[in-house]
């Protein structure tokens, strides 16, 4: 089974693609910023195979800070590097791209087209 | 013998009582044309004018004649050759006074057009000290009127015409002077305080032209090539017209101007002499002499003044000293109004890029918070396509499905009301201010002991619209319990500004940095997460101006936030209350401000209040009002207790913040009426009816 780390501040976005993901067949574990979604990662590396990450959101002092998803994608290398780490952000902006990937991301992805979440973590994981 | 004794006598007598005459006049024109007709009239001579050198000396031109021929002459441009064939140009070439007569041996022939009947003339030079300033001519139609002894007495006269002259003149120069010197210190005191170049200029001019009482003045500033200097003022109807046509002369020498400008020197140009200038300007046709000068401020070249007069020879050397101070002046005070300009343009360039900022976020943060709820909407309808289609649908997880589009729907609704509430209809009144604050804090589930509350009896009363000031308030306290505020102070106060106060909310939260606070007021911005929308403050600040106040926000990251709103003070209204029918009425309510001013108001009434909060037992009553937020007991009680003793029909809901969906809410549930809180004897006297 693969198992899926949704970080979201956003409670219903985090709950609608968590029964997307459910739905597609993944396991989701979800966590709402950085200090939890580091938190959990840290109990679950072993299972998590694949982290999608919102790119705002309430930081590791749990103020909303700009760009805090870049921050636990550093987190999450750090104690995984060979991790796949999916960026999710609400819009198109190629200088936080280009940051995500040289932070190690695997991809940057535009929230609205959810059904091709599901196949860039497929592709990603080759499942 | 005796004869020519007394005639001689009379000449004499007539040459003392001119000389007198002459002697009071100051004005030059009136001078010179009363001196030809008194020396007519006392003299009874047929003729006589006054002719003065000009600047080059070489030629005596008339400037004034008797009667009709001196006019003609005047006009026609007569003058005669110093040193010449002539009378007059001979006496002034000898300084001696001459006689010639149309007899005997050396007969002179009288051949003037305008002067047909002359037989006899006599020439006297006009001679202040040591300078010969022009001549006298004096013609008689007798033959021989003149002797050579005559000269003397008449040339006393003449004498005494060149000292008045001479006065006249000095006289002329000290007024043009003075006046001169006036102008100058008026627009050194004047204009160098005023920093709105247009405005500078434009009163310099006048200022030149009114106190000088000069044809026209100018000003040119250099463009920013520094190859044209461009009329930026002048004076009148003249002036307007050249600088609406763009009126504009290249530095160097083909003009007045532009050679001042170029050499960094004073000019002046007069229409007169043999280096006459020719004024062809088409807007200024009485222009006869013109002064240019430079405006130079730390050895750089700003532009130049023209003052032009109509009269030749308007300016002196002396005169160039005068106004070159005017123009240093001038000078600074245009370079100050420039500094000023640049300023102001830094200034609004940064207030664009400001507003740009601004905007940019606003709409960033509306995409944003729009993208984010409207997502699970869209990604849950999919989804829940797919199971109907798949015929996989759990009932469990519909629920669920449903329970979020709803939410997100609720969220998307709740900013459309505060963008709309900004904009609804406005009823300003005097408001009591502690009644909206406490019914902002019901509404919002503020604590009452989190809430410290001071207000100034004097100003207890503000001007707005009591829905929208309690919307204000209501955003302003759950953003502050939102900060994790635990004590919020509400203080309000006058203000050194008349007919304003000042209410200030200050809460111990979280406080903001210097750049969330600069945002602060944008739309859709907020710091708290993806469940606020960011419109409290916005909204605040919306309701605020819309009636006629100001907003401030003070705020210390760690030490909390304080808001003030500068609003219209309102004062109390102690109308006498009619209450009509109504003889008992039953008030539910704690007893507070609002209940002690409704107490109050009736008291002088025969209406019977009974007040109370206990809803096991009513008192009799024909009229129940029933306050929207008590903060002892719940509304619903309240209503299911009055509907259970029957009193629904008789019950007004008062509220200080009414709400359309409420309204028809209570009105179903068959109470008599729902009305915004009275805070007036008129408003109160309108509700018992």
């Amino acid at each position: 089974m693969t198992t899926v780390l949704l970080v979201d501040d956003e409670k219903l976005i985090l709950r609608s693609l968590e029964k997307t993901l459910l739905r597609a067949g993944f396991d989701v574990i979800t966590a709402s910023d950085c200090k939890s979604g580091s938190e959990i990662f840290a109990q679950n590396s072993e299972t998590v195979n694949i982290a999608v990450l919102d790119l705002n959101m309430p930081s590791f002092d749990g103020t909303p800070k700009t760009g805090a998803g870049l921050d636990l994608l550093a987190d999450l290398k750090q104690q995984k590097s060979s991790l796949p780490v999916v960026i999710l952000t609400a819009y198109d902006e190629v200088t936080k791209a280009k940051d995500a990937v040289s932070g190690g991301a695997s991809a940057f992805f535009v929230k609205g087209r959810e059904q091709g979440l599901v196949e860039l973590i497929q592709k990603i994981l080759n499942v | 013998m005796t004869n020519d004794i007394q005639r001689h006598a009379t000449l004499l007598k007539a040459s003392a009582r001119a000389a007198k005459n002459i002697t009071t006049i100051l004005d030059p024109y009136e001078l010179l044309q009363r001196t030809v007709d008194i020396i007519c009239d006392e003299f009874g001579f047929y003729y006589a004018g006054v002719f003065f050198l000009d600047d080059a000396k070489q030629y005596a031109v008339l400037k004034a004649g008797r009667g009709e021929a001196g006019r003609e002459m005047i006009n026609a441009g007569h003058k005669l050759a110093v040193g010449g064939n002539s009378m007059i140009g001979a006496s002034i070439a000898n300084r001696q006074g001459r006689i010639a007569l149309d007899v005997g041996a050396e007969a002179v022939f009288f051949e003037n057009p305008h002067l047909p009947k002359t037989r006899s003339e006599m020439a006297l030079p006009l001679i202040v000290g040591e300078d010969i300033i022009g001549a006298v001519t004096v013609q008689s139609t007798e033959e021989a009127a003149f002797h050579d002894e005559d000269i003397a007495a008449l040339q006393t006269m003449a004498d005494q015409l060149a000292i008045a002259i001479q006065n006249s003149n000095l006289h002329r120069q000290a007024e043009r002077r003075s006046r001169l010197l006036k102008a100058a210190n008026r627009v050194g005191k004047e204009v160098t305080s005023i920093l709105d170049i247009e405005q500078l200029l434009s009163q310099t001019v006048n200022i030149i032209c009114e106190s000088y009482g000069l044809y026209y003045a100018g000003v040119f500033l250099l463009d920013s090539a520094g190859e044209y200097a461009v009329l930026r003022s002048g004076y009148g109807k003249a002036g307007k017209a050249m600088v609406a046509d763009g009126h504009k002369l290249k530095v160097g020498t083909d003009s007045m101007i532009g050679a001042c400008i170029a050499m960094n020197e004073a000019r002046i140009a007069l229409d007169v002499g043999e280096e006459r200038v020719h004024f062809k300007n088409p807007h200024l046709p009485h222009t006869r002499s013109e002064m240019a000068l430079p405006l130079v401020y730390g050895g750089r070249a700003l532009g130049a003044v023209t003052i032009q007069s109509s009269e030749e020879r308007a300016f002196s050397e002396d005169d160039i000293t005068t106004l070159l101070t005017m123009a240093e002046h001038l000078a600074v005070a245009i370079n100050n109004a420039h500094l000023v300009d640049e300023l102001k343009e830094a200034h609004s360039e940064i207030l664009r890029n400001k507003v740009f900022e601004a905007l940019t976020t606003a709409s960033t943060e509306a995409i944003h918070w729009i993208g984010n709820k409207t997502l699970p909407i869209s990604l849950t309808i999919a989804r829940l396509r797919e199971e109907i289609a798949e015929g996989k649908v759990d009932l469990e997880s519909l629920k669920e499905d449903l329970d979020m589009i709803a939410e997100s729907a609720a969220q998307i609704t709740q900013v459309k009301e505060q963008l709309i509430g900004a904009v609804r209809e406005q009823r300003p009144r005097a408001v009591l201010f502690a009644d909206v604050l406490q019914t902002a804090a019901h509404q919002r589930d503020f604590s009452a002991d989190a809430l410290k509350v001071k207000i100034d009896p004097a100003v207890a009363y503000v001007i707005a619209d009591s829905t929208q000031l309690t919307r204000a308030v209501g955003n302003i306290l759950q953003n502050a319990a939102e900060a994790g505020a635990k004590s919020v102070t509400v203080s309000v106060h006058p203000t050194e500004e008349r007919g304003v106060l000042e209410i200030d909310i200050e809460d111990d939260g979280s406080g903001m940095d210097e750049d969330v606070m600069q945002k602060a007021w944008s739309p859709f911005f907020s710091t708290r997460g993806v469940e606020h929308h960011g419109l409290g403050l916005p909204a605040a600040m919306h309701v605020v101006s819309q009636a006629q106040g100001r907003i401030a926000l003070v705020s210390e990251k760690g030490k909390g936030t304080t808001v003030a709103f500068f609003m219209p003070r309102g004062h109390a209204n102690d109308e006498a209350i009619e209450a009509g029918s109504v003889k008992n009425i039953l008030l539910i309510d704690d007893n507070d401000d609002w209940a002690n001013l409704f107490a109050k108001s009736l008291k002088d009434t025969k209406v019977k209040l009974t007040q109370s909060t206990d809803l096991k037992k009513f008192a009799d009553a024909d009229l129940v009002l029933v306050d929207e937020h008590i903060a002892s007991v719940s509304l619903t009680d309240v209503l299911s207790a009055l509907s259970k003793a029957g009193l629904t029909s008789k019950t007004v809901i008062l509220t200080a913040a009414i709400n359309p969906e409420r309204v028809t809410q209570f009105l179903r549930d068959g109470v008599k009426d729902v009305t915004v809180k009275p805070y007036s004897g008129s408003e109160i006297s309108e509700l018992l009816k």
